[in-house]
């Protein structure tokens, strides 16, 4: 049996206080193993960002638990779960939110800068990465000349820069074309099987299923294995 | 700094000028301080290099020198309370000289010294004053721009006196007018010795100062800085100054926070996105800092530079003086300002919250 890259554990988050609380995620528990990678589809406004945002180390849970690895960071201080982010996390955002002021390389280096790695071997890896997702000659380009896609498949080279446990992808495919799209969430399984970690995918986009290993449905803050319809 | 410089050089235009602005205002600090300090120089510099640490005057003359007499009493207690080394009595007269009779008048103001007392001053061009020579002066360097020569005769016009312009001094004026220097002797013969002296110099501590206060009735004893501050026009020309480059001061702190605050501000969602990427508040705190730092460093380097340029083509009559302590002084006041001008964008960076980067469309 695999070992469990994530666990979460009846989580449950509630925004706001008093009279204006709402209830987001209505206890949640789901187990990510060894090279999976997981798809969560449900409507807008059912909690996936939220759900992400928890399992990520972004927002703290109301209550439950949530292990990443074999660590519990419920618990955790918000120094801590940065670093957590940094050692264990790999996100990719919505639009790929990367910096505009670094080429595509330093936008990897970056994050060997901030943990203080040693230069030589993150530019070796950096290069190795950019390889594999095809982006080599574009290296030295700013985000600003690089194309959706480019783009997206700098943003997940971004997240595996540091070896993460899991890879959390926020609608990665939303600002593309559904080939494109389906070329970028192709390169994401391919790493997951590789190195044998995980990854959870938010999508609305029923097409990239099929590469998935799973697909869980949200609804109304509570995960459901079978859509209602 | 790996962010803040590839920042920097990716938004050059950005940065450069901003930069531009900070060495507009920063050279204004600089030259404004070096008019204030020149101005003060050329108004009391007398005062200023006196060579003692306090003056004792009479306690009606309002703290100034030139208003001050001191009665034959108190100067004797001043005397017998102090050794030669502690104190010499001065006398100080504003007057017009004419020089080898000739009709033009020349504002000058009368120090009479004991040429053997520690405030004497040293010529550095002809003769110093000495004990024994009758009606002999010594004059600031300033006169012989205006046509004075050693040998000239001046006459000095209350007391009708002609003194001979021995020598030239540096450094001595007094209320924007050249000091002549004569020997108390002189000084007592010009006046029929019906003329007491002004005030005495001391070289002693605090406490000597405040014994001979309680000691000597009817003076105060004023610091060097205080007498300074009483002279006609000084307090007023630098107090303006002052303000000037204390608001000058205040804008670049105003420029520097709103200029930040701003780019700050544009920046919001990509200081979150780099927070979720693991990014400490205080490694993103470090790169601010880094870029107000060294945007005013070098905005204050090449301001320097250009303050030093243009002092060097300044007419030699401008009174303008800068000196490395007044430099030196400026630009750690204005590294500070700058440090304070981007609490705000730093007190920004802190509050943004990792989350921003997820779940948003921009
Ligand atoms: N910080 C917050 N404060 C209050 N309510 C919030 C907050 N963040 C999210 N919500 C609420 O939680 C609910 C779920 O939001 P979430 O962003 O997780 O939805 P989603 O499933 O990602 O939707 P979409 O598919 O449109 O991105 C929404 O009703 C939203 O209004
Ligand atoms: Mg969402």
């Amino acid at each position: 049996m695999k070992e469990n890259k994530l666990t979460l554990q009846d989580v449950k988050k509630t925004f706001g206080d008093g009279d204006q609380q709402v209830e987001v995620l209505k206890g949640i528990t789901l187990e990510v193993k060894a090279g999976e990678f997981v798809a969560v589809v449900g409507p807008s406004g059912s909690g996936k960002s939220t759900f992400l945002s928890v399992s990520g180390a972004l927002l703290s849970p109301t209550s439950g638990r949530i292990m990443i690895g074999n660590q519990d960071i419920s618990t955790l201080h918000a120094k801590e779960l940065n670093q957590i982010r940094l050692k264990n996390i790999g996100f990719v955002f919505q639009s790929a939110n990367l910096i505009p002021y670094l080429t595509v390389r330093d936008q990897l280096l970056l994050l060997s800068e901030l943990e203080h790695q040693t230069h030589k071997e993150a530019e070796k890896k950096a290069d190795g990465l950019l390889e594999r997702l095809g982006l080599l000659h574009r290296k030295n380009h700013y985000p600003e000349q690089l194309s959706g896609g480019e783009r997206q498949r700098t943003a997940i080279a971004r997240a595996w820069m540091n070896d993460p446990e899991i890879i959390l992808a926020d609608e990665p495919t939303a600002s593309l074309d559904s080939e494109r799209g389906r070329t970028v969430v192709q390169m994401l399984a391919d790493e997951v099987k590789l190195r044998e970690k995980a990854a959870i995918m938010v999508t609305h986009d029923q097409r990239m299923l099929d590469l998935c290993n799973r697909v869980v449905y949200m609804e109304d803050g509570q995960l459901i294995s079978k859509p209602s319809v | 700094m790996f962010l803040a410089l590839r920042e920097m050089k990716h938004a050059k235009m950005r940065y450069v000028l901003i930069g531009l602005i900070m060495v507009l205002i920063s050279f204004l600090v600089l030259f404004v301080s070096g008019l204030a300090k020149g101005l003060a120089s050329d108004n009391a510099s007398s005062i200023q290099t006196m060579n003692a640490d306090y003056v004792v005057l009479d306690k009606q003359s309002d703290q100034r020198i030139n208003r001050s007499q001191l009665t034959d009493e108190q100067l004797k207690e001043i005397l017998h309370s102090t050794n030669q080394k502690q104190r010499t009595e001065f006398g100080l007269q504003m007057t017009t000289v004419q020089k080898n009779g000739e009709a033009k008048k020349t504002d000058s103001t009368l120090f009479a010294v004991d040429p053997k007392g520690f405030i004497a001053p040293q010529s550095i061009d002809g003769q110093s004053l000495k004990e024994g020579n009758k009606n002999e002066a010594v004059g600031d360097l300033s006169l012989k721009d205006e046509g004075f020569q050693i040998g000239d005769r001046l006459k000095e016009e209350t007391t009708g006196t002609v003194l001979t312009l021995i020598g030239f001094t540096e450094n001595q004026s007094f209320s924007h007018s050249p000091v002549l220097h004569v020997s108390l002797k002189t000084w007592e013969a010009m006046h029929d010795g019906k003329q007491s002296v002004n005030a005495a110099a001391l070289k002693a501590d605090s406490g000597k100062a405040k014994e001979i206060e309680k000691l000597v009735p009817g003076v105060e004893v004023i610091s060097k800085n205080d007498a300074l501050k009483s002279i006609p026009g000084y307090k007023e020309e630098q107090g303006s100054l002052l303000m000037m480059i204390v608001f000058l001061f205040v804008i670049a702190a105003f420029v520097l926070s709103v200029f930040f605050y701003v780019i700050t501000l544009q920046k919001v969602n990509q200081f979150g996105v780099l927070k979720a990427m693991g990014a400490q508040s205080g490694y993103l705190s470090r790169t601010v800092m880094y870029q107000v730092l060294s945007l005013t460093v070098v905005s204050l380097a090449i301001s320097i530079l250009l303050t030093f340029t243009v002092s060097q083509l300044l007419p030699a009559s401008m009174p303008f003086l800068l000196n490395v302590p007044l430099v030196a002084g400026c630009s750690v006041l204005f590294l500070t300002v700058s440090v304070i001008g981007s609490l705000i964008s730093l007190y920004q960076v802190i509050k943004i919250d990792a989350t921003e980067a997820i779940g948003r469309a921009s």
